[in-house]
């Protein structure tokens, strides 16, 4: 079988080529056909296609290009579930992106490249590479948008994004220095050298997931730039993010946990507690949620705090799960929260503006609500389930403490997702909402995904499986 | 495969919405379609009774809920009989309703509300697990509210609502923490199913010995304590007479087919544990029940509003089937016989007694006191002449069907008198329920003569009119029953315990029930038929007052319990519960406070991004040096 088609090294590749392939074909077609919903169209179903071809690749955990590109289950978990908050943000995008869909489309299945590639990576090359792809993609998108906030908002992420690029690849060269290879199994590295590219990469892979003190440009990038764009910055690239995280400090940094786990439970109680209160008094609903989604950061990087702080094998599966579960339920209730701003024609949207809503629109109101109690926690919600499983990895590695802060955290969270459920239900004929099935047809699929994929708990023998697939070595 | 059974309780279930949302335009069709899902419960109820003559087994068919709970349906003699009573009791109150609810503008969500009602309590019976049982039986409990407060614009309906929703509150707690102790204590020995029906019936003296008789007494008074609050039993009998403010369908519902009976039902299922309990629980069951018996007899003597002396008759009645069962130690299972047959009787003259006291109240303007009627026979010729069927059921004259039921229980209370040593102790039961008997006779036809006979009292009262007839055909099929349902007496007891004792005490003791009736109607006739009654003052007389208070029970429950131990205690946990809240609402506002600081961080210039991110960079290396050790 020497054909070329058929050799290793390509075809763990064919997702990502064929995806490539389509974006290319599509910034062709782009010269005659100008309509957004056939670009949607193929999107979707080019989407479709590589989780597909996603699926038929063999997942026997082997490894290409020298270690580098790992196939398993764990990595295909992810890959689906970005690609699936893609395809989220896809079934909505077009409607309010009416010049040049071709080239959004097109830079969006560039996105998706990236992710896939990102997801198999056990190299910080691959991962930098993969990384930047998403980045760069995503400077484009959040150019796209009707004001000139689009473009400030676009040119701020720019400007903080190239920064967070050079903390990585200053991070990743004192990586080489200290292990002399740039991928993330290696023998015992040197001490010094090392740790400094700890900090070093956490600020640039960091920036992503806008945690404390890299999350500036997080609130004027999501409040600038248009709905979907925000809905996939807040979704898709987080996970994609935190999945980057996972792999580069538990599998990477695995002889330094002790700094790992110091790292991480402080950025992350600065974090929460600095989403949740500056959300408080927050008037602004895309900036409020814009800190909500930092504080949910929060929560999310316990799970490093977890596997590095504890050596019990339960709490690391539970950790493990608990991050494949809040992953994917986050991306419906943050990506659908996102996408319901739309309901207000407005640039700056008031949470006072959605006044009124609950009377014009019941489904609309309550589809939101079930967001907003999922976000905050609440049972039975699926957003209940991925903070139960958090933590409960956190009690059972012995880390009550840290479980205590966090349940506090979630309490203060209540208060402002609350906020916004009371003012929906209020009395108010005056504001105008726009509630076309573009805005709707997301948001109550977010809704009813909310709840049920709390089945998904049950899908936990399954899951919890794979988890070795991270490649932590214990 | 999934037994058809299942549709006895699930048709109305699912119908019930149906009914509800299919009678918002044609309004006559809630009503329709809520008797025909009640039709269909009826006939398969008879299918699956045959099937039971037939082949003798008891259908019984459950699926795994959760844990060591399955849940399912399980079908014997005794459940049978109550479903087939029920479901038809239940549609000739539905069929009537649609005549009696033909202007109200809700009727489509009254048939909803009635259709659940009755399939709630078909699952109750036919559950086959106590926890599935109260799930149905808080199901009840709910639609009794719901219908209660049918009329809530009416405030005193809106309060009865409550009422009966919290005093049945009460029982149920107890019957939920007995249900806790059965279970804890089942499931530590490894029970592979601790609450299911048949199992606990069929091995209710290996459970004793399990467990020890003391904690299953202790089981069955909290069981008992479900059951009180559910079937109106003293001291959780108030709410009964306020639950009057609803339809008169629906307390025919509640007094006859639903409600009420559950907590007979209750006890009578469980019965093998009380046999097998010390002799406290089945005392307690008896006792109460034949205190309520004369007690809530005396207090329907005085009441003047006409559904109010049919709510306390139902409390009397009821304490007849509890003390009943509770002689279950003497004299075996065959009370549960005896008891059923009454609730039986019961539901079908009581069902008949409420409806006819619709048809008055129609025709009078909802008009309810008794004073203020008379001479309704020669008016409503029909209607009344059903009622007086159903009074002389009521005081169990004979051949009426009452008069087999109820006899036998007092008679059955000689028995036990005998049976346990003949000691003063032992007599009370038969005392208390012959003076019950007295009591029954009295307020029946004391309600009977005030709304028949005489002269009538008001002008409504004068221009009284019958229903159409085609109303009162299912009346006319209950007064049939109630007239001769005495006929398959032991038929009936053997077929719910085919080992059915037949009492038999001495002549005169026989007779003294009967006796009782013929002075009350004497002494009825002696004060009423000579107008004596008119020119009585009696709001002078200590037990006038005693009576027409009630005993002052509502006065302690909602003055000295309520108001003066309860309020106080909530107003002063609350008040602390202020003073945190006030701490709260301070931590709140220092939050959004601090809040706001945070925010001015973010000021969208993006130079101060940078230098705030250096920072930042640099206390986490400082940080990672203190704490980690570069």
């Amino acid at each position: 079988m020497n054909n070329i088609f058929l050799n290793q090294y390509l075809t763990v590749m064919y997702p990502e080529i064929f995806l490539g392939l389509v974006a290319f074909g599509m910034l062709l077609m782009g010269k005659r056909y100008h309509d957004w919903k056939v670009y949607t169209g193929i999107s979707i179903i080019s989407l479709l296609i590589a989780m597909i071809l996603l699926l038929l690749l063999d997942a026997g955990n082997e490894t290409f290009y020298g270690g580098a590109f790992q196939i398993n289950n764990f990595g295909l978990y992810f890959a689906l579930i970005m690609i699936v908050s893609s395809l989220y943000v896809a079934l909505s995008a077009g409607t309010v992106l009416k010049d040049n869909p071709e080239v959004f489309f097109a830079t969006f299945l560039f996105v998706n490249i990236a992710m896939i590639i990102a997801a198999f990576s056990l190299n910080l090359i691959f991962i930098f590479i993969a990384f930047e792809g998403v980045s760069v993609g995503t400077y484009i998108l959040s150019a796209y948008g009707k004001s000139r906030r689009n473009l400030e908002a676009s040119a701020k992420y720019f400007f903080t994004g190239i920064i967070a690029t050079g903390f990585i690849v200053l991070g990743s060269s004192y990586y080489y220095m200290a292990t002399g290879t740039f991928n993330l199994i290696s023998g015992v590295p040197e001490k010094g050298a090392m740790l400094i590219a700890l900090v070093l990469l956490f600020v640039g892979f960091g920036f992503k997931l806008a945690l404390v003190p890299m999350q500036q440009w997080a609130v004027d990038a999501y409040d600038g730039t248009s709905n979907p764009v925000s809905a996939f910055l807040s979704s898709g690239t987080k996970v994609l993010a935190f999945f980057i995280l996972l792999r580069v400090f538990l599998v990477g940094f695995s002889h330094f946990y002790n700094d790992v786990f110091y790292l991480f439970v402080i950025v992350s109680i600065i974090t929460m507690t600095y989403g949740n209160f500056a959300a408080l008094s927050e008037n602004n609903l895309k900036r409020m949620l814009a800190y909500s989604s930092i504080a949910q950061a929060g929560y999310l990087i316990l799970v490093i705090a977890v596997v590095s702080g504890s050596s019990s094998t339960f709490a690391f599966t539970v950790a493990i799960f608990a991050a494949m579960y809040y992953s994917i339920v986050y991306i419906f209730m943050k990506g659908g929260s996102f996408l319901s701003v739309s309901a207000v024609n407005k640039d700056k949207v008031e949470i006072n503006d959605l006044e009124g809503i609950g009377v014009k629109s019941p489904l609309f109101a309550v589809s939101l609500a079930i967001l907003m109690l999922s976000l905050a926690g609440i049972p039975p919600t699926a957003g209940f389930f991925a903070k139960y499983y958090l933590f409960l990895s956190l009690i059972s590695g012995n880390l009550w403490w840290l479980a205590v802060i966090g349940i506090l955290n979630s309490a203060i969270s209540v208060f402002y997702y609350l906020r916004v459920i009371t003012v929906m239900f209020r009395k108010n004929d005056s504001h105008e909402f726009n509630l076309g099935s573009s805005v709707m047809l997301p948001l109550v699929t977010a809704a009813i995904l909310t709840i049920g994929l709390s089945l998904l708990i049950f899908a936990y023998p399954q899951l919890s499986s794979i988890v070795g697939g991270l490649g932590v070595v214990r | 495969m999934f037994d058809y059974a299942w549709f006895i309780f699930l048709t109305p279930i699912i119908f019930a919405p149906i009914a509800a949302i299919a009678g918002r335009k044609t309004k006559v069709l809630g009503g329709v379609i809520a008797s025909i899902s009640i039709t269909i419960s009826l006939i398969l109820a008879i299918i699956v009774y045959i099937g039971l003559r037939l082949t003798d087994v008891p259908v019984y068919q459950t699926y795994n809920w959760f844990g060591n709970i399955d849940a399912g349906i399980y079908i014997d003699h005794l459940a049978i009989v109550m479903a087939l009573m029920v479901s038809f009791v239940s549609l000739m109150i539905h069929l009537f309703a649609i005549y009696y609810m033909k202007d109200d503008p809700r009727q489509n969500t009254y048939f909803g509300e009635t259709a659940l009602f009755t399939g709630g309590m078909l699952g109750l019976i036919l559950s086959s697990n106590l926890l599935e049982f109260f799930l149905f039986w808080e199901l009840v409990g709910l639609c009794s509210y719901l219908l209660i407060g049918f009329w809530f614009f009416k405030p005193n309906a809106a309060s009865a609502a409550k009422k009966a929703f919290i005093v049945t509150r009460v029982g149920d707690l107890l019957f939920i923490v007995g249900l806790a102790i059965l279970y804890s204590l089942l499931t530590v020995r490894n029970v592979a199913s601790p609450l299911s029906i048949p199992y606990l019936i069929n091995n209710a003296p290996l459970i004793a010995k399990e467990v020890g008789a003391q904690n299953l007494t202790i089981i069955g008074l909290l069981f008992l304590g479900g059951a009180a609050g559910k079937s109106a039993q003293f001291p959780l009998h108030v709410w009964i007479p306020d639950a009057m403010e609803g339809p008169t369908t629906v307390s025919a519902l509640i007094h006859a087919a639903t409600m009420v009976t559950a907590g007979v039902y209750l006890i009578a299922r469980v019965l093998p544990l009380y046999e097998n309990a010390t002799y406290v629980a089945p005392d307690a069951v008896l006792f109460i029940g034949a205190f309520t018996a004369m007690f809530a007899g005396t207090m329907g003597i005085v009441m003047n509003d006409l559904k109010r002396i049919l709510a306390y008759s139902t409390i009397s009645q009821i304490g007849y089937m509890m003390a009943s069962l509770g002689m279950v130690t003497v004299i075996g299972t065959s009370v549960i016989g005896f008891s059923i047959y009454h609730l039986v009787v019961h539901a079908v003259f009581k069902a008949l007694l409420f409806m006819t006291a619709g048809a008055i109240l129609i025709a009078l303007m909802e008009l309810r006191d008794v004073r203020r009627m008379g001479g309704l026979w020669r008016r409503m010729p029909v209607t009344v002449t059903l009622m007086f069927i159903g009074s002389i059921t009521l005081a169990a004259i004979p051949p009426t069907a009452a008069y087999f039921s109820k006899d036998t229980i007092i008679d059955a209370a000689y028995l036990y008198y005998i049976r346990s040593g003949g000691n003063i102790y032992s007599i009370l039961p038969w005392v208390f329920l012959v003076i019950g008997a007295l009591m029954t006779s009295l307020y029946t036809f004391r309600m009977f003569y005030l709304v028949a006979l005489g002269k009538p009292r008001s002008k409504l009262a004068e221009e009284a009119k019958d229903p159409p007839m085609i109303a009162l055909i299912p009346l006319m099929v209950l007064a049939f029953f109630s007239l001769t349902l005495g006929i398959i007496q032991y038929r009936f007891y053997d077929f719910i315990d085919p080992s059915t004792i037949h009492v038999s005490v001495p002549f005169m003791v026989e007779f003294t029930p009967l006796t009782m009736v013929v002075i009350g109607i004497l002494a009825i006739a002696v004060v009423y038929g000579t107008g004596i009654w008119k020119n009585m003052d009696l709001s002078r007389s200590r037990v006038y007052r005693l009576l027409k208070a009630k005993y002052y029970l509502d006065y302690l429950f909602t003055r000295i319990i309520a108001e003066r131990t309860i309020l106080p205690l909530s107003s002063g946990i609350a008040r602390i519960e202020s003073g945190f809240s006030r701490d709260v609402e301070a931590t709140g506002a220092g939050a959004m406070g601090f809040g706001s600081v945070l925010r001015r961080i973010q000021n969208g210039i993006v130079e101060y991004y940078f230098v705030f991110l250096i920072i930042g960079v640099a206390l986490l290396m400082l940080i990672l040096e203190i704490v980690g050790g570069i």
